[in-house]
């Protein structure tokens, strides 16, 4: 009888708590929205699934080592490769060998707006410290604007560990609403005239321009922050791997096998440590409320910017602004909500190849962000 | 007691924000324009630096449309000629067809249970 009341005793029945069982209704709406919506199923299925785990209501702290806080438990050492920034790196390692920067170089210009979309990052930092975070948190916090989910876990990891669960959830959720999120706030700040405007073709970019950039791209982000080297180091090493044409093999373990065991891993523990004990506190929604500003601020700054610069440019060479919303990193989500609101308002305006270009600059501008404030926090 | 949304005004310190934070997200902001800005430049300027390189070894030929195929640059013009010529050679293409319909033949490896001519001698009616 003793044993049976002791079973009984480690059963999720005699553990559950409210908070666990509203964290498992989190994860099946994740789950949900992944499979019936297909918002970024890529993320959202492993952290859904990741929170259904770490809320499965178990005995925490005993003997079995469960829970990804416990000590020596297999979720736990997975998590270590979160909380000692290896998977981002790894996963910009990818993105480096996934991405086509063609763009960017046969229209340079754009680059800017992927600098101004990261305007969320800075003042959101403000906002937070407004809120009662401390310094280094505010700026962990801040990053969530930058809409890159690899980059705010890296900085979340190295200012402020504690908070790595939200952030990397308010992150990777506001990614996955991009398409909810963007396009009020697009038609919001542009005139329809604005939205119709059909920008020239890029032109072709050379082999030696390609494999120039991954090489001048880490020597001059490097210079201004080097905090930000792992990420951007590990960005353009996957990009020259795969625009030198002789490294294929490389390039392509590291834009698929790599990637995608580091995403997996890295979701189901982002979804695992938000166990209810530890993520259900007032910091968790401030952060998600600060997030949300921040990733909307970034949207208006890109929108708003690429306005600006239409006030210097020549007719025929004007910029589309819909296409500054896609300065956030969340590539390629942010470019085909441009796509699609450029397509909305006039049906024979493809921006994708356009848009593609603030998309990855904010890519390399929320590195270059993370790795300033790393500078003058650290 | 559960902190909400609506609590959120009521926490706000702007006290808690001061010179060094300001300065910070202005500098960060400024050098984050710094860093692509000088990147932005480097690729404006690129192009031009290695067009003018080829222009000095072949000055005879400045005009010359084969320069650009060269340097490895495809106007923009002569790609779209390409695609449109691949599209359409491709849409005019006609699948090869194999002649086998519907019906794929499938061997069929002997066995007592499938034999035919032993299910007839063992055929009641038959033996009679």
């Amino acid at each position: 009888m003793d044993g049976l009341v002791q079973f009984l005793g480690q059963t999720g029945m005699a553990n559950a708590t409210p908070g666990n069982l509203l964290m498992i209704v989190v994860g099946l709406v994740f789950i949900y929205l992944a499979i019936r919506h297909e918002y970024q199923p890529i993320l959202l299925v492993p952290i859904g699934f990741g929170i259904l785990m770490g809320n499965a209501p178990f005995l925490q702290h005993n003997i079995l080592a469960l829970g990804i806080y416990d000590e020596g438990s297999v979720m736990n050492y997975l998590h270590m490769g979160v909380l000692k920034g290896i998977f981002p790196p790894l996963i910009f390692l990818g993105i480096g060998a996934m991405t086509d920067f063609s763009p960017l170089m046969s229209n340079p210009k754009l680059i800017l707006l992927g600098a101004a979309a990261q305007l969320g990052i800075f003042l959101t930092y403000i906002g937070a410290l407004s809120l009662g975070f401390t310094n280094p948190e505010s700026s962990a916090i801040g990053i969530i604007g930058g809409a890159d989910g690899p980059t705010a876990i890296f900085l979340a990891s190295r200012l402020a560990p504690h908070l790595i669960g939200p952030i990397a959830l308010a992150a990777c959720t506001y990614m996955a609403m991009v398409p909810l999120i963007q396009p009020p706030i697009m038609r919001l700040l542009t005139t329809k005239a604005e939205r119709t405007i059909k920008m020239k073709p890029p032109r072709s970019v050379t082999r030696l321009e390609k494999v120039i950039f991954p090489v001048a791209g880490i020597l001059l982000c490097g210079f201004m922050a080097p905090g930000a080297m792992p990420l951007l180091g590990m960005l353009f090493l996957g990009n020259l791997l795969r625009e030198s044409m002789v490294t294929k093999r490389l390039a392509d373990t590291a834009k698929s096998t790599i990637i995608d065991i580091v995403t997996i891993i890295l979701g189901v523990t982002i979804g695992a440590s938000t166990q209810a004990g530890t993520f259900l506190t007032a910091a968790s929604v401030k952060i998600f409320v600060l997030g949300a500003t921040a990733f909307m601020i970034s949207t208006a700054g890109g929108v708003l910017f690429a306005k600006f610069m239409n006030l210097f440019l020549s007719e025929g060479n004007k910029i589309n602004p819909l296409i500054g919303a896609a300065g956030v990193a969340a590539v390629p989500e942010s470019a085909k909500v441009a796509q699609s609101e450029g397509l909305r308002a006039d049906p024979s305006n493809h921006l994708l190849v356009h848009a593609m270009a603030p998309n990855v600059a904010g890519v390399i501008g929320s590195a270059v962000a993370a790795g300033i404030m790393m500078s003058f926090l650290l | 007691m559960a902190m909400t949304i609506l609590d959120l005004p009521a926490v706000i310190d702007l006290s808690a924000i001061g010179i060094e934070h300001i300065r910070l997200a202005i500098t960060g902001y400024s050098a984050v324009f710094a860093a692509l800005f000088l990147l932005a430049m480097l690729f404006i300027l690129l192009p031009k630096i290695l067009s003018w390189n080829v222009r000095r070894r072949n000055p005879s030929r400045e005009n010359d449309p084969q320069d650009a195929l060269r340097g490895g640059m495809i106007p923009g013009e002569v790609s779209a000629a390409i695609a449109m010529a691949i599209s359409l050679y491709f849409a005019e293409l006609h699948d090869q067809e194999t002649a086998i319909l519907t019906v794929k033949r499938v061997g069929k490896n002997y066995s007592p249970w499938n034999s035919k001519i032993y299910n007839v001698i063992n055929f009641k009616g038959h033996q009679r």
